[in-house]
């Protein structure tokens, strides 16, 4: 997992996985981006080629942390395999979700 | 089922471990004449066999008590089968309620997914105190990659 900040935009690239191993990580990462209110913040998922219902419950935990601190969460680049999964579960309908990085930052700016 | 394939094998209940035996599982699949061009039904298939492994790390050991976990897996003609076992807490699968995906939780999808991307759900507690999950899917019959 990989935490850069861009033009005002955190960024947190995540790796093949997105599991019950590497979850809490997620999970502890936003949640100390959290702390400072509005964090602008896109989870870059390009890497991802997996992801599970940890991954998903992390992922929620981090949209609540950043919109309890006036923030906003994006998602790029989902796989096949969590495009799949995030129907599945309604998940689309919760998160902001962008099949490029470009148009994930850009709706920032736009919003 | 007329078994093709069966692998059988024993593994304590470490989270460590979940990665390298969902990657046997996929490479598995991935060699396999049934699963050829069906990605998606793989990724299924995976995600059932992490969450049940994950459940059985999380809730039947607690992620404390490292306790063995036995993995077999039947692959056949037209259908696969996870069978897991452990010795660990046992739970009631039917007083789990399926999610409210109106109201998104931060858990409590696994088992309501393992029963989504597979055809049957089997769970049952054993006298001496096994836990046995049984999961199955059937091939679809139709070409393409369907799931």
């Amino acid at each position: 997992m990989k935490i850069e900040e861009r033009d005002g935009i955190t960024i947190i690239t995540t790796d093949e996985r997105l599991d019950a191993v590497v979850a809490p990580q997620l999970k502890e990462a936003v949640s100390k981006l959290a702390e400072q209110a509005e964090t602008k913040l896109v989870i870059d998922l390009e890497h991802t080629r997996f992801i599970d219902s940890s991954g998903c419950g992390a992922l929620v935990a981090s949209l609540r942390a950043i919109i309890k601190s006036n923030g906003d969460m994006k998602i790029a680049n989902p796989s096949p395999q969590a495009k799949t999964l995030f129907q599945l579960t309604r998940l689309h309908r919760v998160f902001e979700i962008f099949d490029d990085m470009d148009a994930a930052v850009k709706s920032f700016t736009s919003s | 089922m007329d078994d093709e394939l069966s692998v059988k094998i024993e593994v304590p209940a470490e989270i460590i471990l979940l990665r390298p035996l969902d990657h046997f599982v996929r490479i598995l699949l991935g060699q396999l004449p049934a699963f050829s061009g069906r990605e998606q039904l793989i990724n299924n298939i995976e995600l059932a066999f992490d969450e049940a492994f994950t459940n059985i790390q999380r809730h039947a050991y607690r992620s404390q008590h490292k306790g063995p976990v036995t993995i077999e897996i039947k692959v056949g003609p037209h259908s696969l089968e996870f069978r897991f076992e452990d010795q660990g807490q046992s739970f009631d699968p039917s007083s789990v309620q399926p999610p409210d995906l109106d109201q998104p939780a931060e858990g409590g999808l696994g088992i309501w997914l393992m029963r989504q991307v597979m055809d049957e759900f089997h769970y049952h507690s054993e006298a001496d105190g096994k836990n046995v999950l049984r999961l199955i899917k059937r091939f679809p019959q139709h070409d393409g990659d369907s799931a």
